[in-house]
């Protein structure tokens, strides 16, 4: 069992305040600002977001299951870049999560890794956790 | 309402066991950071992990849904502090999953009552579109404690 913990800090209304993510568990990052503005507004002025962070999460877990399943299937990759992008309506929630991967694996056919792709969407944690999301979609290639 | 959209990218070299990745904010340019198998499932040495994205994704939503709440009461907030733990676990036959995000959140709020307070976090768990997600797959817990304030 792992336990992964965040600490956020706001001061003021919504609208008019501002957070802080001030720190994590592994001290990796923080403290990092956040704001309502940042938040659901186009331009994010520089500071996170939710929703970015759940990106940069969705990201990283499917990159981990991705690689760990090419690994197990013989053709470890060289490189994996993953990209996340959440679209959040305000009022409705988060709609949508686009994953795009594109793969750098010696020995192995586009077939074979468009399949482990879709194996590792399916099932990396984060997207078991984010299963509720209306859609989750996935473009995956080798470069 | 319009369409809201953020975005963060991994680049990932070698196997799960032995590779590593750098993770980054795209849209805000926030946060660019090393990741690793181990600094997931074992000690974090500094580095972060998709479950520790997800807390800090968890406390930020709920951070800002509270606050909304406490204004829609008319009890406005001064201050708030949410710490958030995710936990993932082995279940059995089906691999690695989250199975809890546990909140914790105090403020400061001049106007309201323990009760109230208490009912605006459950309206803020009720309306966090992160709450909403993962309480289909995991269990969410708040715990709340209204603050005296500095007054």
């Amino acid at each position: 069992m792992a336990d992964r913990t965040a600490n956020v800090t706001w001061t003021g209304s919504l609208l008019e305040g501002g957070g802080t993510i001030e720190s994590v568990g592994s001290g990796a990052f923080g403290p990092l600002e956040v704001t309502w503005a940042a938040r659901s507004e186009d331009e994010s002025g520089g500071r996170t977001s939710p929703e970015e962070l759940i990106a940069a999460a969705h990201a990283a877990c499917f990159s981990m299951a991705l690689s760990g399943a090419l690994a197990r299937a013989g053709s470890p990759p060289e490189r994996l870049e993953t990209s996340a992008t959440v679209t959040f309506v305000p009022g409705t929630g988060i709609t949508k999560v686009a994953l795009s991967v594109r793969g750098s694996v010696p020995g192995m056919d586009e077939a074979a890794f468009l399949e482990a792709a879709e194996t590792a969407k399916a099932n990396c944690p984060v997207s078991k956790a984010l299963a509720a999301v209306p859609e989750i979609t996935l473009d995956a290639a080798l470069v | 309402m319009p369409r809201i959209v953020r975005e963060a990218e991994i680049s990932w070299e070698g196997t799960t066991a032995r590779g590593s990745g750098v993770v980054e904010a795209l849209s805000s340019g926030a946060f660019r950071l090393p990741t690793t198998n181990a600094s997931r499932i074992a000690d974090p040495e500094g580095k972060t992990s998709p479950e520790e994205l997800l807390a800090a994704a968890h406390a930020s939503c709920f951070v800002t849904s509270l606050g909304s709440e406490l204004a829609r009461a008319g009890t406005p907030p001064e201050r708030m502090h949410v710490h958030c733990t995710i936990t993932m676990d082995e279940v059995e036959g089906a691999g690695h999953r989250v199975v809890a995000s546990t909140i914790r959140a105090r403020g400061v709020a001049p106007d309201a009552d323990p009760a109230s307070f208490a009912q605006a976090a459950e309206a803020a768990d009720a309306g966090c579109p992160f709450s909403a997600l993962i309480r289909a797959s995991a269990i969410v817990t708040i715990e709340v404690e209204l603050e005296e304030g500095d007054s």
